[in-house]
């Protein structure tokens, strides 16, 4: 790795935590998932200051070029994180999902006891 | 001063009725509301039927969302303090009083700790604690013997902005932030007991994630939030 790559990750790495912690304070992200971030900046960051650790692991692969590493490492990451964001999206639709249900037979649950309201009252009228 | 014992409940059939009643015969003076969390079990049902105070989400949000829910109504019900109170069991109503009388001195938040005036275990349990601890120490310089419990109490104000607000879990990492921030909080001794029935949802996995994602959060994220 070039000592210009490695400038440039470190300076993207901490860039990305810096907008993290304003979107946090925005109250524009969740803690929990900004967390995969935080944990994914810090990796980078330390791979960029120590690049042994990559030329390590690009040597145990067989890959020559410890940037093509690199790549291979960080879109295996994206896959899991993608990966991990397709299970919460299902969760969030099925919580969807059982909120509409919930509140379309709630609803209608208040509309027949109003009804059955209106129906006794009609019924006491004729005295 | 109006007190509202917010008890969030998931599947907690087997204690949820021991806990309610003990506080509605013995400790009548604090209002209770049960927060049923989606339980897939039959607390909603014993609620409705034992007739207690209760509110049921549809759908399981965890334990922040369950317990923002509790916020959201003690602050539109106009309660001066806000505590929160396991389903299980654990925690013991006898502590709700000190509690108060510490928050009626001027505190933000008053946490019913196992260890101010108790030496806390040296098992691998507490080493969790202590770390939390110790991030709190590093970025509030507060002295939190007990961070994880879970026998909080809460002022006006804060209700207002946990009802309102995200990333406001009942975590120790808020706690932190809030500190950070110019919340007065002291712990006040509490005895809990232990889990008497079903299981504890932390293994020793649970446990460590649990742990880290506090330390990450206290020390890299609450660290620089702003109120």
């Amino acid at each position: 790795m070039t000592i210009i790559l490695r400038v440039i990750l470190i300076i993207v790495c901490l860039l990305t935590m810096v907008f993290l912690i304003r979107k946090i304070r925005q109250a524009k992200v969740q803690i929990e998932d900004s967390l995969f971030w935080i944990f994914f900046s810090a990796g980078l960051l330390i791979i960029s200051i120590f690049p042994q650790i990559a030329d390590f692991m690009a040597g145990l692969l067989g890959i020559y070029s410890t940037v093509n590493f690199l790549f291979l490492f960080i879109i295996f990451i994206l896959l899991i994180k993608i990966f991990n964001m397709s299970l919460h999206i299902s969760q969030l639709e099925n919580r969807i999902k059982e909120l509409v249900q919930r509140v379309a037979i709630d609803a209608s649950a208040q509309g027949e006891k109003e009804e059955k309201r209106e129906e006794s009252r009609q019924e006491e009228k004729p005295e | 001063m109006k007190v509202l014992v917010i008890i969030p409940a998931y599947n907690e059939e087997k204690s949820i009725e021991r806990v309610v009643d003990n506080l509605v015969v013995n400790y009548p003076e604090y209002d209770y509301v049960v927060i049923n969390d989606g339980s897939r079990d039959n607390t909603a049902a014993i609620c409705r039927r034992r007739g207690y105070r209760f509110i049921n989400l549809p759908v399981n949000l965890g334990l922040a969302g369950a317990f923002q829910t509790g916020m959201k109504y003690a602050y539109e019900h106009d309660y001066d303090y806000a505590i929160q109170f396991d389903a299980d069991g654990q925690h013991r109503p006898e502590f709700i009083r000190p509690i108060v009388d510490k928050m009626e001195e001027g505190y933000d938040i008053v946490i019913g700790s196992r260890f101010v005036e108790e030496k806390k275990p040296c098992s691998l349990r507490m080493l969790g604690s202590f770390m939390i601890s110790l991030a709190i120490r590093l970025t509030t310089g507060v002295k939190l013997k007990d961070p994880t419990s879970g026998m909080r109490m809460f002022n006006r104000s804060l209700m207002k902005e946990f009802a309102l607000n995200i990333n406001y879990g009942p975590e120790p990492d808020t706690v932190s932030y809030l500190v950070k921030n110019g919340a007065r909080v002291t712990e006040v001794q509490a005895h809990m007991d232990e889990r008497l029935e079903g299981q504890s949802y932390l293994t020793l996995t649970k446990s460590a994630i649990y742990m880290i994602r506090m330390i990450t959060s206290i020390l890299l994220i609450q660290n620089f939030r702003k109120r």
